[in-house]
């Protein structure tokens, strides 16, 4: 029997650390099932219990009892508080079938629930993988309330984020250079680095030192624009650096109170930063329509508008500012952060702003707005970060964004990218 | 209760009509003009020689009613027929005919010429009159009928000699391929449309129709799918579709050997789907992994789009030799020749031969096939006929069964399906109460022209 045991082979081991909570969660189990029991059938608005009985047979019958990694995800107009619902009631039907929620390393099989729709119904799709066999696809559906469907575009856009870089130093901005090879550009308090894909990573290339006499204000900020004529700009508080445009590269740094771009390359407007603080004074150059002075900001997002160009502007009295040319109407404490950018993509109305929020949390988030008419409308779904948000630009193209962290649990400072995909 | 139930109504209308007022009400009278790329040479909904294409649907809607009509979630409305049923077994219908109807010539619309008009249609149904009802005997068990019964090759028409429709607007000149003139038909049991007349131009490219727009000489035009989002950005209004077009490779032949179908599996992984999105198409539709778009499915996620060089290149690598392949598609059309020259290299990228050629005797050929049904299975089948796939079978009327059909039509590696494209329409400044519809399908009997720019 003993030899028996040593010569048959089992999954890995479980770490020795996860035996007690799991001993505990199973002594645990009936009680926390009779609690879960209790919650849901109390507070859901909308019963479910019907198709989720259905497709946890339709699971169990697959998979037979046993332990299972388990995940859903919304893909349907269904809302979170519905969604969240419904995973509820599917642990407590395939509880009741017997299968054991367990890591996905630990599971016999992996089952992924997307909560879909058609035209007329709501389609819930499980997929179920089983060592290497392909998966198995088990669905059930049920009406869908009459509600107005999206007939064009979906209103609703997705806001991606994507990891360009990360390291223990603060990172101001970051670009990355299309090409064959890809480059990387990441400027921070002390350098430029460059960066080339390779391997399917970024490996270094080049470091060129930023020089400057007066020291960094507190909250430093910074900003890359790449050009035509040569690789890239940096801008800094009070000084300004200037790539030479064939590799090797070399970078030219000096004093300059010379103004911001703000936006993305399309828009010729520029804004003077003050040197010793984090903010941009508020004259524009050369001004937006009539108007060449806004109130002092953080940052700013320019939407292209039929006659004029709107101008969003995050003031530093917790505003938001928006002028037209003409006027400068405060449209008041909209819940923003001190970031936005204005992002062009090919969704939607065209282009959206994208925003942090405000609070203290610990994390932040970013997500993306319209104006269709004088008032903001959310059109995505708040991407979240692991930290505070220190810095967010659009970029040159301006069909992006890029958005810096400071993760809390890993203390490096991450590089997004932020993209604008169409639809849910 | 009866003695007060008048005043209150009175009352009530009252409202109404005071609420009506406050906005502007639809105008009666106009010309609409439309121009049009396809240059149809024949106006018979059932002609099997045309090829089936929105516009086509479109100007075949405005003549021809349909027995029943579907919303834009799919559901059945009555039109031409009232009620329906089946008897037990869903091979034998009985479909009840409104009364009162008349051809644009004032004849009587029959249960005759109901059936002689579907039989036309479809010849493998048995069709025959029974009083104010006609009967369809399908070759096999058809859950689907009625919602087959919406597809405008259905329209009910009248082929003696002259053809004749049921619908809004009568046709008052037809130059084949060239120009039709549909006048509204004051007697038509819908309704009277709101415009007098519909002038519709043919033939014409993307770039007349634009420029057309732009002059003030049309009304309503098509937008190449790849313009849309620049001609928006001009400030024109332009309205697009949920993607409903798809852009396949169709394989003219079965797989012969299982080498061939890893070669096949090889092309699959080879195709930058979103590049051509975004780059060709200038995100004028969607990747597409199946045959039907996730909106009408809601599992067409579950067919990946992603593309997999290495994969691909470890697929054809499994195979020792591989003869080039021939890849068709329309010369006429700037989308697809530009689709197809990436396929050819993305397929050169994991190791595959293809060459362009404007011939249909092709190995495989890249189609653009409309959804002309927002009934999931009526619109699978439809595309299984148009990209001469075999019927796909449902075993009943659960998602697992449509997932099923779907699967299997794909199995097959007879079809490699590359995009949605949605449909897109630039409408003039004086064109009102345009409503897009799911289907792409233009609501022109809704519409009215205001004699005001705004």
């Amino acid at each position: 029997m003993t030899s028996a045991n040593h010569n048959a082979v089992y999954n890995a081991p479980i770490p020795p650390m996860l035996i007690p909570p799991s001993r505990w969660l199973r002594a645990a189990c009936p009680l926390l099932l009779a609690v879960l029991l209790l919650t849901t059938s109390a507070a859901r608005a909308t019963d479910w219990a019907g198709p989720e009985e259905q497709l946890a047979h339709k699971i169990a019958a697959v998979t037979g009892p046993g332990a299972v990694a388990f995940d859903v995800t919304n893909r349907s107009s269904l809302t979170k508080a519905d969604s969240d619902d419904i995973r509820r009631g599917l642990l407590v039907q395939l509880a009741a079938l017997g299968l054991r929620f367990v890591n996905a390393e630990q599971a016999a099989a992996t089952i992924q629930v997307t909560l879909s729709e058609d035209l007329r119904n709501y389609i819930w799709v499980a997929e179920i993988h089983q060592g290497t066999n392909q998966p198995a696809v088990v669905m059930t559906s049920l009406p869908r309330p009459d509600a107005p469907i999206p007939m064009r575009e979906p209103a609703g856009l997705t806001l991606r984020k994507t990891l360009l870089w990360a390291q223990p130093d603060r990172i101001l901005d970051a670009a990355v250079l299309e090409g064959s090879p890809a480059h990387l550009v990441v400027l921070d308090p002390k350098q430029v680095a460059l960066y080339r894909f390779q391997d399917s990573r970024w490996q270094p290339e080049q470091s060129l030192p930023i020089t400057h006499v007066r020291p960094w204000p507190s909250d430093l900020r910074g900003r890359l624009v790449l050009r035509h004529d040569h690789l890239f700009d940096a801008y800094l508080p009070g000084v300004f650096c200037r790539s030479s445009a064939t590799a090797p590269l070399a970078l030219n740094c000096y004093p300059s109170d010379d103004p911001w771009p703000l936006g993305s390359d399309q828009f010729s407007l520029s804004a003077f930063f003050t040197p010793a603080r984090n903010y941009f004074t508020g004259a524009l150059a050369p001004g937006l329509g009539k108007q060449t002075t806004a109130p002092a900001f953080y940052s700013a997002a320019l939407l292209p508008r039929e006659k004029y160009t709107l101008g969003l502007f995050a003031a530093v009295d917790g505003q938001l500012h928006l002028l037209d040319g003409i006027t400068d109407r405060a449209a008041g404490r909209l819940g923003w952060g001190s970031d936005i950018a204005g992002v062009k993509s090919n969704c939607g109305s065209g282009w959206q702003v994208l925003a942090t929020r405000s609070g203290d949390g610990p994390n932040d988030a970013v997500r993306a707005y319209e104006f269709p008419d004088r008032e903001p409308v959310a059109v995505s779904q708040p991407v979240d970060f692991a930290g505070s948000i220190t810095a967010l630009w659009a970029e040159s193209a301006g069909g992006g964004a890029v958005a810096v962290s400071h993760n809390l649990e890993t203390g490096r400072y991450e590089a997004f990218r932020l993209t604008i995909t169409c639809g849910q | 209760m009866r003695r007060f139930a008048l005043p209150l109504l009175a009352a009530s209308s009252l409202l109404l009509v005071v609420a009506a007022s406050a906005a502007t009400r639809p105008h009666y009278g106009g010309i609409l003009r439309v121009a049009l790329r396809a240059a149809p040479a024949s106006l018979d909904p059932a002609d099997p020689n045309q090829p089936g294409s929105l516009a086509r649907s479109n100007i075949s809607r405005l003549m021809f009613d349909t027995l029943v009509t579907l919303d834009n979630r799919g559901r059945l409305h009555p039109s031409v027929a009232t009620s329906w049923e089946a008897e037990p077994g869903n091979q034998r219908w009985h479909v009840y005919l409104r009364r009162g109807l008349s051809f644009h010539d004032g004849s009587a619309v029959t249960s005759d010429a109901v059936a002689a008009s579907l039989r036309a249609a479809n010849p493998t149904w048995k069709i025959f009159p029974l009083g104010d009802a006609v009967v369809i005997e399908c070759d096999a068990p058809d859950p689907n009928l009625p919602a087959e019964l919406a597809l405008s090759r259905n329209g009910i028409a009248k082929r003696d000699g002259k053809l004749l429709g049921t619908g809004p607007f009568a046709v008052a000149d037809w130059q084949p391929g060239k120009k039709l003139t549909l006048t509204a038909r004051d007697d038509y049991w819908g309704g009277r449309p709101f415009v007098d007349s519909i002038v519709i131009e043919m033939g014409k490219s993307f770039r007349d129709q634009m420029i057309s727009l732009d002059l003030g000489k049309a009304d309503l035009i098509e937008v190449a799918p790849e313009q849309a989002h620049r001609a928006a950005m001009e400030n024109r209004s332009v309205q697009s579709s949920a993607p409903l077009e798809l852009m396949a490779l169709v394989f003219t032949r079965d797989r012969q050997s299982a080498e061939e179908g890893r070669l096949r599996q090889a092309l699959v992984l080879s195709i930058d789907r979103a590049a051509m999105n975004t780059v060709l198409l200038q995100g004028g539709g969607e990747p597409a992994g199946g045959l039907l778009p996730n909106w009408m499915s809601g599992y067409a996620f579950l067919f990946t789009t992603d593309v997999n060089l290495p994969q691909a290149r470890q697929v054809r690598g499994e195979v020792r030799q591989a003869s080039p392949w021939t890849l068709g598609y329309d010369p006429a059309d700037p989308v697809a020749r530009v689709v197809a020259e990436r396929v050819a290299l993305n397929a050169r990228d994991a190791g595959l031969s293809l060459q362009l050629s404007g011939s249909n005797s092709a190995d495989l050929r890249l189609v653009r096939v409309p959804l002309v049904s927002l009934d999931p299975r009526v619109a699978l089948a439809s595309l299984a006929t148009a990209l001469g796939l075999p019927q796909p079978k449902f075993p009943g009327d659960s998602g697992d069964s449509l997932y099923a059909a779907e699967t299997a039509l794909l199995d097959s590696q007879r079809v490699i399906p590359l995009l949605h494209v949605r449909v897109a329409a630039g409408i003039g400044p004086t064109v009102r109460n345009w409503t897009a519809s799911a289907d792409g399908i233009w609501p022109l009997q809704d519409v009215w022209l205001s004699a005001e720019k705004p």
